[in-house]
């Protein structure tokens, strides 16, 4: 395949594509985006992929701004895949996302694509995973999957990256609550943003708070510790911390089997979500064109047979 | 019968007889509501003047609270100041223009400067190659400005400066420029606009984050209270704000209310209210709602009053609003542009009768191009006529009294009272700004507007109806950038040759310690300047502490679309939208941008919101842009078109070196190119010569241009 070969020259317009392929919708795409990821993935690169996300607000955008053009002055190859929540559910989306990377959109060194969410679950599009296998086998460094933190969000999010972290702004104590339950699970690190100017005190206290909260999060032995901290984006401050930490924790998961169990069963989980989706596109398509379907709905409604009945027999129809 | 029911008798008669000749069956059907949601009636009557909140009937002009006047004798004893905006190219050739002005008649000067030198970058900087002289003079030292005034005694000519972001090294240059010329600071004369508040909400010609931005305005304040008593350190403008799409409620509440914001920074320097709030001026558009403008200048005088009473100041020049007026760009328009100087004509009208102190009359070619000579001469000769033939100035304030326009100049008030008092709960303007709230108001006004006038809701002539069969051509102003370009740079590296570097250093460390320990900027910047520090390096010594301000963009969502519920012509866009998706796998996508130092988004932010409401998935570029960096944009998100916004005269240079970026990036790329705004017919064809798809003129209907973007992507993509 021609554009194989060219992602893995990093060939930038070729990526783009690929990346759209997967994202695609025509059933003809996807069959040639199942040739595509079938074969980038016999090419790994070295890519970390690292999850951001947060409640609207905290300034994710702005961090990655900043810590991007961090790293891309580290001469570190940086990728972004950012899910813009803001879809207009009747018509199309604005992407406004790339106002707020203005500096590292400009480097040769980054590769930044916006997707609309279009409001699926999660946070996530559809081809997120896909992408990042694109731009794993295009050679990038790092990774970063930015999505809104909405609830049930981040446990997808969580499912497409190697490290997890959730940004947060000064005073959000409320989110403690949140945190105790679902997002500590999967969140390995923790930032307090907009720890500067006025804020500074506020940020801090956010900070010991979080740090509080997690000391109550039992301790798995074969984890890395959680971190909480502390950056301000418009300062450029603390992003050494954040590296670091990537790194730290990145090293200990791998000297731990940690990293490739959580791929593995990111891997697993992936393809179990292949067959939901192909069982769901299959049934949708085929179930609704079935002439069989309205006969046999009739005849429940005439009590003739049960619901059951009629889901068992399309199950084993089409699942032959 | 009592003299009430009698009244009210005489009003159902009214009633009834209204009815009859309209053939309606209530005269209610007949109310209007206009884009502030403000009634107007068919008739007013007595009792409509009766209980008013702000207005008190029967004042006097020259007296609180001035609703009719900030003078006693207004335009009976002088009439209004023709202030007409102009600059362009190099300052050689501004100064030439300005002569000749003079001498036909124009009384003040009014300086427009090129779009770097508001964004503080010298001429040879590589980041405004394609904006050097374009919406304004190139202004990059003390010599440049020499040029502008030469022969021009700045000792008695008033001279008002557009200028916002680089105010400290551009108010510098004037400074020593008069200084060299002989004439003292202290005798100085004018207008520095210095109005930073409204940058970030609509223009987006600043520098420096808000909080910096705002102690400089308050080290001009105060630099002007002590040293340049003639001059108005400030003109705090609602013109681009209306510009930008604010009905006359917006514009008027979030003008005064960044009034109170700079009049609060300048008491924070320790300075008394009336050392510096009798130099403090205002600037309002003037739009084609007739009665609506006149109405918003008389409330505004009655509210600054007010506001002005509760800070305490005593002397009268602090209690008056004094203003300057512009007749509206945004009203002009591209198809049958005579139709303009009727437009202006009546704008002009309606800013006199609303009492201005000064007024800018735009020329009719201005939706295209920069005015030139001839045009410029029938803007002058449209108040010149009204001063001079109309009888206007005759009587002050004429139309007091009226039921209608005082009722009117009330409810504005209230309606703006409010909104200043919603700013006011959120704690300022400057915390509202950095919040993005009035940003957003504005544009949800804008894009209503818009669709207003696509639906045919509102008529605008030769644009949506009565257009003129036959267009008439008509001749522009072509300035040759590439050549202003490098007679700056040549002018640049004469300046860097001759000036003693070792002072200049010292006065620029000076300049940046300053910035640091909180010393009035001005000071500092005046010695740098005078030791021929360029503009640029002026405002990079400032950049070194306060850091470059990056605006992010939220767009609106569904205020357009709602307007077109059940539209045929909408949904047959939608549906070719909807087809496009189906056969390729996603919506059609298209990255809208601005290039170069051009900061005008409204018309960006208007077609970025409703293309998305059609159902195009639209990425936002941020400001600033360089040709290369959208072409990066454009490929990584795979888009199917671009479309560029200029208005400030770049798509000569920028347009053809995006087309080159993007070839580099991607030679089979099927992108398309499609450019709006403002952009004379005489380079139609040389955009298209350079693989543009479409050219879209102010006045443009948005569904339309959808149609034809979606037909020219479905084109490209099914070959």
């Amino acid at each position: 395949m021609e554009l194989v070969k060219k992602v893995l020259d990093n060939d930038r317009a070729s990526i783009a594509k690929a990346i759209t392929l997967v994202e695609s919708s025509n059933p003809k795409d996807k069959e040639e985006s199942k040739k595509l990821i079938s074969s980038l993935i016999n090419h790994p690169g070295h890519s970390i992929r690292v999850g951001f996300s947060g409640p609207p607000g905290v300034g994710k955008s702005t961090f990655i701004e900043s810590f991007g053009s961090y790293l891309v002055n580290k001469n570190y190859k940086l990728a972004i895949l950012a899910i813009d929540p803001s879809s207009n559910l009747t018509g199309g989306s604005i992407l406004g996302d790339k106002t707020r990377m203005n500096e590292i959109s400009k480097s040769q060194n980054t590769f930044i694509r916006s997707t609309p969410s279009k409001g699926s679950l999660g946070g996530v599009s559809y081809g997120t995973r896909e992408a990042s296998i694109i731009l794993d086998a295009a050679g990038y460094d790092f990774i970063f999957i930015e999505t809104v933190g909405v609830g049930q969000s981040e446990t997808m999010a969580a499912n497409l990256v190697d490290i997890f972290t959730l940004i947060v702004g000064p005073g959000s104590g409320d989110e403690l609550q949140g945190i105790k339950k679902g997002i500590t699970e999967y969140a390995d690190i923790f930032i307090v943003n907009k720890n500067d100017g006025d804020l500074k005190l506020q940020a801090s206290k956010t900070a010991s708070d979080y740090k509080s909260a997690l000391s109550f999060y039992s301790k798995k032995d074969n984890h890395a510790a959680k971190e909480v901290l502390l950056v301000s984006s418009i300062e450029q401050n603390g992003m050494d911390s954040v590296i670091d930490t990537i790194n730290n924790i990145i090293e200990f998961n791998k000297s731990h089997k940690i990293f490739h169990e959580r791929r593995e069963n990111q891997l697993s989980y992936w393809i179990k979500e292949e067959i939901r989706n192909q069982i769901q596109t299959k049934l949708d398509l085929e179930v609704d064109r079935d002439s069989e379907l309205i006969n046999m709905t009739k005849s429940v409604i005439d009590g003739e047979i049960s619901i059951y009945d009629v889901s068992d027999h399309f199950l084993e129809k089409f699942l032959k | 019968m009592d003299k009430k029911s009698n009244k009210n008798n005489k009003i159902s008669g009214w009633k009834k007889k209204f009815e009859t000749e309209t053939k309606v069956s209530n005269a209610d059907e007949f109310i209007i509501s206009t884009d502030e949601d403000i009634n107007i009636k068919p008739l007013y009557i007595e009792d409509d003047i009766k209980n008013l909140k702000f207005v008190e009937v029967g004042s006097l002009p020259g007296y609180g609270p001035y609703t009719r006047g900030p003078k006693a004798s207004m335009y009976v004893n002088r009439p209004w100041t023709i202030r007409q905006y102009a600059g362009f190219s190099t300052a050689e050739e501004s100064n030439n223009f300005y002569r000749k002005n003079l001498e036909a008649g124009q009384k003040g000067l009014s300086v427009a400067f090129d779009l770097p030198t508001h964004r503080g970058y010298d001429s040879d900087d590589e980041m405004v190659m394609g904006d050097v002289g374009k919406a304004g003079v190139a202004i990059d030292s003390v010599e440049d400005m020499k040029i502008l005034f030469d022969g021009i005694p700045l000792d008695q000519m008033s001279v008002s400066m557009t200028m916002n972001g680089a105010v400290l090294p551009i108010l510098a240059s004037f400074i020593v420029a008069g200084e060299e010329q002989g004439v003292s600071a202290k005798n100085l004369s004018g207008t520095i606009q210095n109005d930073i508040l409204k940058e970030f909400m609509v223009r987006n010609t600043y520098i420096y984050p808000p909080e910096p931005s705002m102690r400089i305005v308050a080290d001009i304040i105060e630099y002007t209270s002590k040293e340049m008593p003639k001059f108005n350190s400030i003109s705090i403008s609602g013109y681009h704000m209306q510009e930008a799409g604010a009905d006359n409620v917006l514009e008027l509440a979030y003008t005064l209310a960044d009034g109170i914001e700079y009049v609060r920074a300048a008491l924070s320097k320790g300075l008394d209210i009336d050392d510096f709030a009798p130099r403090l001026s205002f600037f309002f558009a003037i739009g084609t709602d007739f009665f609506m403008e006149i109405a918003k200048l008389r409330a505004a005088r009655t509210l600054w009053y007010k506001i002005m009473k509760d800070f305490g100041a005593k002397n009268e020049k602090s209690l008056t609003l004094r203003t300057h007026c512009q007749t509206s760009g945004v009203s002009l328009t591209e198809k049958d542009p005579y139709n303009n100087v009727v437009r202006t004509s009546y704008e002009a009208l309606s800013a006199v009768l609303g009492g201005t102190q000064s007024l800018h009359t735009n020329s009719f070619d201005e939706a295209i191009a920069l005015p030139t000579e001839f045009s410029a001469r029938i803007a002058r000769n449209t108040q010149l006529i009204l001063q001079n033939e109309t009888g206007v100035t005759n009587t002050v304030d004429p139309l007091a009294g009226s039921y209608f326009i005082e009722n009117l100049t009330d409810e504005v008030a209230a309606k703006a009272w409010n909104i200043i008092q919603e700013v006011e709960e959120l704690g300022g303007m400057t915390k509202a700004v950095n919040a993005g709230v009035p940003k957003l108001k504005i544009e949800e006004s804008a894009t209503k507007k818009q669709a207003k006038i696509d639906s045919g809701d509102r008529v605008v002539v030769g644009v949506n109806k009565f257009q003129n069969p036959k267009e008439p051509k008509i001749d522009v102003l072509v300035i040759d950038n590439e050549k202003v370009r490098e007679d700056q740079i040549k002018k640049i590296n004469k300046l860097k040759k001759s000036r003693d570097n070792e002072k200049l250093e010292k006065s620029l460390k000076e300049l940046t310690e300053d910035a640091k320990n909180g010393k009035n900027l001005l000071y500092s910047a005046v010695k740098a300047i005078k030791n021929r520090a360029t503009v640029g390096e002026v405002s990079k010594a400032l950049e070194n502490v306060f850091g470059r301000h990056y605006a992010t963009s939220v767009g609106v969502s569904g205020v357009y679309g709602k307007y077109f519920e059940g539209n045929e012509e909408f949904m047959h866009v939608t549906e070719k939208i909807e087809n496009f998706e189906k056969s390729f796998g996603r919506r059609p996508r298209v990255l809208v941008v601005k290039m170069g130092q051009d900061g005008h988004d409204r018309g960006a932010k208007i077609v970025a919101t409703s293309f998305a409401d059609i159902g195009f998935d639209i990425d936002m570029g941020p400001l600033f842009q360089s040709p290369k960096d959208v072409a990066k944009d454009a490929v990584e998100n795979d888009v199917h078109a671009i479309g560029v916004s200029t208005l400030a005269a770049g798509h000569k240079t920028l347009v053809p070196e995006l087309m080159n970026s993007l070839k580099e990036l991607d030679p089979e790329n099927k992108i398309i190119v499609f450019v709006g705004g403002i952009i004379p017919e005489q380079d139609y064809d040389f955009l298209y010569e350079k693989n543009i798809s479409a050219i879209f003129g102010p006045g443009s209907n948005i569904i339309e241009s959808a149609e034809k973007v979606i037909d020219l992507i479905s084109k490209k993509n099914n070959q």
